[in-house]
């Protein structure tokens, strides 16, 4: 709409009651803070048509005011002041902390847990990490359009509990973020809990003490440093892009994995060549990919000793309908007009290394593997459009009419083979991950 | 007593600018474009939208719209919006979620 804005035609968007601060701030992002909206009371979707009807009759008059009354100045919506250095008072320093914590808790500025004072010593020390100058500008990180230097990175890093070894893998992380194809935007401001899952291959990954093994994604002192980089990924996505909860984060239900979900592969117990090798990158390169993804089902089998077995376990996994992605792609593609990118929406398999011997043992490879998958993973036409709207399937893919004859039709859940990303990680016993992506992933170089 | 000094982790953001349009007298003869984005429930608000529109506006036209890219939403692209803003007078839209 501000685009209609800038080229001169008066528009107003018709949203509801609790999407208000977040349209308020999305429309100021794009520099149009006072864009008019007529404000329903409940969300359009899951409702009947005649109570719609009834929610726009009653806020008709807002319509009319917006398109033709002339556009009020909006206040600052909640974008948090800049002050560059903050001091806390207390009887002794534990107390100054702890008043730090409540006050970065009120401003938005925390993930709930205990952060670590990021005083100009620690921050000092953390950026020893890296090369860079603290001034640099690594990224202008949506959906705030916040200016992502070294410095705020070391910052959050910091309060995050990380050590100098980790800011180079959160710069790469950044990077990551703020790739066009990323589409950071969507993925940060939407009402879908999607949470940045960060995969680390490389020398850098295991000099940072990452875990690949037993419990990497888990609690407890193996994956510490994981846990660490997650949680700074987070911090920055809210304190350097202006993520934040209620403003610019509408999340319904919001999901455990966004406080942090960082691991390494378990390059030294694959098969295969290491993911990031896959996907281009020199063997000794360091890498970080960042997927984001909506949630994560286990891929537990024990009995099976072929790879076809596996599959179809693996294949129940992929073919759930109530995750958003499956089968998204009758309905188009994830797609940013201002870069002009698409993604097609992947999933995250994490195979541990038993699975993975499995497969490797009749010859497997990943294409193999992504190719199994996308021929087992399918269901019904009619079952895949249980939650879609068929005005976007005659939107995105006007040859597919035909299908609606045919309902029973099995389809793949996703576009193509390869949107089975596939790495290795996790410790003993037959037990993986699949991870329900939103879009796809991208990868960067580590750098000092 | 003590005292903590630390840096703020909040970045400095990129400010941006946009005029609003000039918003029209009289929506008596004006086209309205009603653009849905294709989530859920839109569709019924426009359709109401122009109803009401129609009843108070008798000389009012309108003109339905969605994005030329997407999925659950639907996006305009640049020269979908040149070619809204060529066809019409105002635009009423929805979010939905």
């Amino acid at each position: 709409m501000v685009e209609l804005e800038r080229r001169g035609v008066p528009t107003v968007i018709i949203t509801a009651e609790a999407f208000v601060q977040d349209a308020r701030r999305s429309a100021q992002s794009f520099g149009l803070a006072g864009l008019p909206l007529a404000v329903v009371p409940t969300p359009l979707t899951n409702r009947r048509p005649e109570d719609i009807h009834r929610m726009v009759t009653e806020a008709f008059d807002q319509v009319v005011a917006g398109l033709t009354r002339p556009v009020e100045a909006c206040a600052d919506v909640g974008r948090p002041a800049v002050e560059e250095r903050l001091t806390y008072d207390g009887p002794d320093l534990l107390d100054a902390w702890s008043r730090m914590n409540r006050d970065f808790l009120a401003r938005g500025w925390s993930d709930g847990f205990p952060l670590v004072a990021p005083t100009g010593r620690a921050v000092e020390a953390m950026l020893r990490g890296s090369a860079r100058d603290p001034g640099e500008v690594i990224a202008t990180l949506e959906p705030g359009f916040g200016v992502a230097t070294v410095e705020k990175l070391a910052i959050n890093a910091v309060m995050a509990g990380g050590g100098p070894e980790h800011l180079p893998l959160l710069v790469a992380a950044v990077r990551c973020l703020a790739e066009p194809k990323m589409y950071l935007r969507n993925k940060a401001m939407s009402t879908g809990p999607h949470a940045p899952l960060v995969l680390v291959n490389g020398p850098k990954g295991r000099a940072a003490n990452l875990n690949a093994g037993m419990c990497a994604l888990g609690p407890g002192a193996p994956s510490a440093s994981n846990t660490v980089l997650g949680r700074a990924v987070r911090l920055t996505m809210m304190n350097v892009g202006h993520t934040y909860v209620g403003v610019s984060d509408m999340d319904t239900i919001g999901s455990p994995l966004k406080y942090s979900l960082a691991c390494a592969e378990n390059e030294a117990q694959s098969p295969w060549e290491p993911y990031h090798v896959a996907r281009g990158y020199a063997r000794e390169a360091s890498t970080v990919t960042v997927h984001f993804v909506y949630g994560i089902c286990e891929l537990h089998d024990f009995r099976s000793t072929r790879p076809e077995d596996l599959i179809q376990v693996f294949a129940t996994a992929a073919t759930n309908v109530a995750q958003v992605g499956t089968a998204l792609w009758l309905i188009g593609r994830r797609a940013d007009p201002r870069y002009k990118t698409e993604e097609r929406e992947h999933n995250t398999l994490f195979v541990c290394p038993e699975h993975a011997q499995i497969f490797a043992g009749e010859g497997w490879d990943r294409a193999r593997i992504q190719q199994a998958l996308y021929k087992t993973a399918r269901l019904p036409f009619r079952t895949l459009m249980l939650n879609k709207e068929p005005k976007a399937l005659q939107a995105a893919h006007p040859e597919l009419g035909w299908l609606a004859d045919h309902p029973d039709l099995p389809l793949p859940v996703v576009e193509t083979p390869d949107c089975f990303e596939i790495a290795v990680v996790g410790g003993a016993a037959g037990r993986g991950a699949y991870f329900y992506g939103a879009g796809e992933p991208v990868t960067m170089p580590v750098e000092d | 007593m003590a005292s903590l000094e630390i840096l703020s982790p909040v970045a400095n953001v990129v400010e941006q600018s946009v005029k609003p349009a000039p918003r029209l007298r009289d929506l008596g003869h004006a086209t309205i474009g009603l653009y849905w984005n294709m989530k859920a429930g839109g569709d019924a608000a426009l359709d109401r939208t122009e109803q009401l529109l129609r009843e108070r506006f008798p000389g009012a036209r309108f003109k339905r719209y969605t994005g030329s890219v997407g999925w659950l939403m639907r996006h305009c692209t640049a020269e979908d919006a040149d070619r809204i803003a060529a066809e019409v007078d105002a635009v009423v839209g929805t979010t939905n979620d």
